[in-house]
């Protein structure tokens, strides 16, 4: 993994499923893997756009959002998501978030224009992370709405057979 | 008739597809520009462009046939070539160029309605002798008649829409308890799609694998087959990977499988280019499906493999000539394999990712054939269906078209949108996959992620996240990226940001 030096001028980039990868600043253009540190370069041409160049091998990377100190990243087509973090700020969110305990709630929106063709919970049902909860139709496909998290569903907003713009709020689930 | 000029009443890739091969046969070619759409690239490729901006209806231009009669007329054009989806199979349409004195590039009025209408083309492929599921021999009307039908073919069995296509009015039923609310739901779905709620109920084939034939017949009684696909590859009824040949079939249960294909296609008088559909059992039964009468989005891998241009053959056939090949010409040579890259994010289970082509780089070797609508700059919308491209790749065998597949697939670079990219390179890796038992059955059953990487990767990804970060908060020479706009650029172009780095 990455050389987590001890020294306190670090930063963490705190994956979505909380997987942590620590930085020691100045943050250096190598990365070590066992004994041996392998090279990580950022460049960019007119052709092909950003892309790192990783043991002789390049990957297309980009950012999708980015918001504060939340990243999504795309790297050779696959998305991650990250916060970074200084110790401190990581020390902080993780007392907060013990803290708040179970209140948190997550709102479903709508991914894309389309039409609510079937929701398939009720209000006070209990949902899975990865369980699907509306079906959107848009762009000749049905589209499956999954839940992000696992929770109790407290309010539904969408409504069978009616249109649905970006972003509208579809499903609100208390954590 | 002798085809002049062609209205292709479509867009998208295959649009592009009709107009290369009536370049090179020096027939004209007109397009319809739409407000969707009004720099779309495949308008570059036709000799007349039709302005249809202006038009406000709901309802796509290409979906209207009255219009579409009347640009066609307006253009001179004396043919029209529907390509795939929009009015394709639809029968009234068919017959509306006939009655107008417009050549329509694809099958008869007739055999369009007999194919696209289940029970009939079921009944015809009874009467032929073609194994089939076993099901009901009419429509059925109700969820009791149901449960009777589906008690003798024995459970599980799938109702489908009798006006069906695509997966849409679906079910499967796998006891007699969940029969009732399964033929509601689907009975309504099928009204709502295709404005017809009647159903039909076939013995529902566990883990099949799918199998088509492509077929060419012309307007004097010829009929012949251009072998296999396998389709297997699919999500929710929606083909993302399609194969020729099948490693499947041995020349024996080809010759069966085509002469079946064949007779069903003489049945009804099918001319133009048309694909029947086949299930084939872990015990290499195989059943008809249904047949498609259309060009098909996978056509190119039949193209590779026989090197027969189908849309050559259905405008040679749609002017009345008479098919030069006869079944005997008929060889295939090497391994194609197409890969269906759409803008969906496979981490969203293959949700649509509509959005603007920032670039677009596809591989120029030559054993890789590109068939795109897009290109840099252009818009996915949200009107029509995701795709960018279709990499078809070849070989001289399935493994080394396995492996041309794997070299292009990390030759794609597509910047703007989200893509299906992550699934086909995970796809070309699996076990199943490179040993040819997959089935439809592969993407629900035998991978718990539609995508592979690497822990590496993640932190690659973590490590520029980290980089970003100290560029934006920490340096001097910050690029004052404010947190307040941070929200309002366009994030898709990081490359400006990090020449400035």
């Amino acid at each position: 993994m990455v050389n987590d030096n001890l020294k306190n001028k670090k930063l963490i980039a705190l994956s979505s499923e909380n997987r942590k990868f620590s930085f020691s600043l100045p943050l250096k253009h190598t990365i070590r893997i066992g004994k041996r540190e392998y090279d990580v370069k950022l460049k960019a041409d007119e052709k092909y756009g950003t892309y790192i160049l990783w043991k002789n091998r390049k990957y297309p990377v980009e950012i999708v959002r980015s918001r504060q100190n939340k990243y999504e990243i795309l790297f050779n087509d696959i998305s991650y998501t990250f916060t970074v973090e200084t110790p401190f700020s990581l020390k902080r969110k993780e007392v907060l978030e013990s803290k708040r305990g179970k209140t948190e709630k997550e709102y479903i929106r709508a991914p894309m224009p389309g039409k609510i063709i079937d929701i398939l919970v009720r209000e006070g049902s209990e949902v899975l992370r990865g369980e699907a909860v509306v079906i959107l139709e848009a762009m000749k496909m049905r589209n499956d709405i999954l839940s992000p998290v696992s929770g109790t569903i407290v309010k539904i907003s969408a409504r069978p057979n009616t249109n649905v713009m970006k972003d509208d709020l579809l499903v609100e689930i208390k954590i | 008739m002798k085809i002049k000029k062609i209205l292709i009443a479509n867009r998208g890739e295959i649009a592009v597809r009709i107009m290369k091969t009536a370049r090179m046969m020096r027939i004209d070619t007109v397009a319809i520009k739409t407000a969707v759409e009004p720099n779309a690239m495949y308008l570059d490729s036709a000799d007349v462009v039709y302005d249809n901006s202006e038009d406000t209806a709901e309802i796509p231009v290409f979906l209207d046939i009255d219009k579409i009669i009347a640009i066609a007329k307006k253009t001179k054009a004396n043919a029209i070539h529907p390509g795939y989806g929009f009015l394709a199979e639809n029968a009234y349409f068919a017959q509306k160029c006939i009655d107008n004195k417009i050549i329509f590039i694809g099958p008869s009025p007739g055999a369009i309605y007999k194919m696209g209408n289940k029970t009939i083309a079921r009944r015809i492929a009874q009467a032929n002798g073609i194994p089939m599921a076993m099901g009901s021999e009419g429509n059925i009307c109700n969820e009791e008649d149901a449960v009777i039908i589906a008690e003798k073919i024995g459970y599980p069995v799938i109702i489908k829409a009798a006006s069906g296509g695509g997966g849409r009015g679906m079910r499967i039923v796998r006891k007699s308890e969940e029969m009732e609310m399964m033929f509601m739901t689907a009975s309504k779905e099928a009204e709502l799609t295709f404005n017809d709620p009647s159903l039909f109920i076939e013995k529902y084939i566990e883990n099949p694998k799918h199998i088509e034939f492509q077929i060419l017949g012309d307007r004097k009684g010829n009929v012949i087959h251009l072998g296999e696909r396998e389709c297997s590859i699919q999500r929710k009824h929606q083909k993302l990977l399609e194969e020729a040949p099948s490693c499947s079939l041995d020349d024996k249960l080809r010759k069966k499988m085509g002469d079946m294909a064949v007779q069903i296609a003489k049945a009804v008088g099918y001319s133009s280019a048309g694909t029947v559909e086949f299930l084939l059992d872990s015990n290499k039964n195989f059943y008809f499906m249904e047949m498609n009468t259309r060009i098909q989005v996978e056509h190119p891998v039949t193209e590779i493999i026989t090197g027969i241009d189908l849309i050559e053959q259905q405008i040679r056939i749609a002017s009345d000539e008479e098919l030069k090949l006869n079944q005997e010409d008929i060889k295939l040579n090497g391994w194609a394999i197409e890969c269906r890259i759409n803008a969906e994010n496979v981490q969203a289970g293959f949700a649509p990712d509509p959005g603007k082509i920032e670039s677009l780089n596809m591989p120029t070797d030559k054993y890789v054939r590109v068939d795109t609508g897009v290109r840099a700059g252009s818009m996915i919308v949200t009107s029509y269906d995701s795709m960018i491209a279709k990499l078809i790749v070849k070989g001289k065998d399935r493994k080394e078209a396995i492996k041309n597949c794997k070299m292009a697939l990390d030759k794609v670079w597509i910047k703007g949108t989200k893509t299906t990219l992550p699934f086909f390179r995970m796809l070309i890796r699996h076990q199943k996959f490179l040993d040819g038992t997959f089935t439809t059955a592969f993407i629900e059953k035998d991978i718990d992620k539609y995508y592979n990487n690497s822990e590496y990767e993640e932190m690659l990804a973590a490590w520029l996240a980290t980089k970003l970060f100290v560029e934006e908060n920490l340096n001097d020479n910050s690029i004052n990226v404010d947190y307040k706009n941070g929200k309002e650029m366009n994030p898709w172009l990081l490359n400006k940001r990090i020449n400035q780095f």
